[in-house]
């Protein structure tokens, strides 16, 4: 396997903090926040991250498939604390709770929820539909009615924001290579 | 008197009160965080006192009691939520005695005195800890949920399991401060 090359493509309105790791060609779009202790390792291929994601504290996404292809992650998602993310694309304005695991096996679609703690690692490949939520021990789904999706997107929106300011008070920010 | 836990005196930082804080913990925003005095921080905390309540004047973030455990590898972050249209993040208070395993991930309101929490526990965003409750290891409490006096919780998600013995606080009390008297510094030969 040839070593990686590191190639940070980083928008410059994204804030990454000086203490995160990263691994190979990845880029970073535009209003997207990485918290301090954040994992980003494209081991296998690119990653691409789009605007407005939030990725939180401990959380790691991790591309390793084998094809070499590009994980590409959509916009206004939520990676919260320890969650580690390996499906090769993921939609828009999904949330990957507390400490759940994805396997590279699925794909997220738009507006699904994987639920604190569940493990989502089916052996056959899987699109997780539109609305999908995954909860509880044994991973159970059903599907979001789509309630209260405006309130959440303004939620989200409005949390991005806030960090977006707040963050680079506390936190030293790191840069792209192109700036 | 149980054997002693060492750590290497290069690692923990001893503060005047009796605080020991791990060098290898990540804690954000210093200056927002109280420590009651006598508390450890392992290895591997990532504490984060940068999630302020905006607005003017000092704001305290976190604040923990005395005699408490922060465990390897385990996160705190203060809760947040929009309230009348503003969005904001809540500080979180923690009492005296509180001891809380590795790597859990605590994003409660509120936690009382004497607690005890498991390993790997996930405590979800605005949870109420009452006084004397313990939290079993692999726990995941939902987000909102309020944790009564004297209660053992258990499972995912987390559900009342029996009541805790009245000695509670006393047990708690003198187990966390012998946790403290037999954290020392390893003296080398």
């Amino acid at each position: 396997m040839p070593p990686i090359r590191d190639k940070y493509t980083i928008h410059s309105k994204a804030v990454v903090c000086q203490d995160v790791e990263l691994k190979g060609d990845i880029t970073i779009g535009s209003g997207t926040i990485v918290h301090p202790k954040a994992t980003i390792f494209a081991i296998a291929g690119p990653i691409v991250i789009g605007s407005n994601n939030i990725i939180e504290e401990g959380a790691i996404i991790v591309n390793r498939q084998a094809r070499k292809e590009v994980m590409r992650i959509g916009d206004d998602n939520l990676f919260e604390i320890g969650c580690r993310v390996e499906s090769p694309s993921v939609g828009n304005f999904n949330t990957v709770s507390t400490r759940a695991r994805v396997h590279h096996t699925v794909r997220l679609a738009s507006f699904c929820v994987v639920g604190a703690g569940c493990l989502v690692v089916p052996t056959e490949d899987e699109v997780l539909d539109d609305y999908t939520v995954i909860y509880g021990p044994a991973a159970e789904r059903r599907k979001w009615t789509g309630r209260g999706k405006v309130q959440e997107a303004d939620l989200r929106r409005k949390h991005a924001e806030y960090l977006r300011e707040m963050l680079p008070k506390f936190n030293r920010l790191r840069r792209g290579d192109g700036t | 008197m149980e054997a002693p836990i060492y750590y290497s005196k290069s690692e923990f930082i001893e503060t005047d009160t009796g605080n020991k804080v791990s060098r290898r913990a990540t804690i954000a925003g210093p200056q927002n965080i109280i420590l009651g005095g006598k508390t450890v921080i392992s290895t591997g905390a990532i504490i984060r006192g940068d999630l302020r309540r905006t607005g003017p004047g000092h704001a305290v973030v976190i604040s923990l009691g005395r005699y408490c455990l922060v465990g390897e590898g385990c996160v705190m972050r203060p809760p947040y939520k929009t309230y009348r249209g503003n969005f904001n993040y809540y500080p979180m208070k923690i009492g005296d005695h509180v001891h809380i395993g590795a790597n859990s991930v605590v994003e409660a309101a509120t936690i009382g005195n004497h607690v005890e929490i498991g390993k790997n526990c996930v405590i979800g965003k605005f949870t109420i800890i009452k006084d004397c409750a313990k939290i079993a290891d692999n726990t995941v409490i939902p987000p909102n949920t309020v944790i009564p006096a004297l209660s053992h919780f258990a499972g995912s998600p987390g559900r009342y399991v029996e009541d805790m013995p009245e000695s509670t606080m006393e047990v708690v009390e003198a187990r966390t401060k012998g946790y403290y008297r037999r954290f020392m510094p390893f003296e080398g030969r």
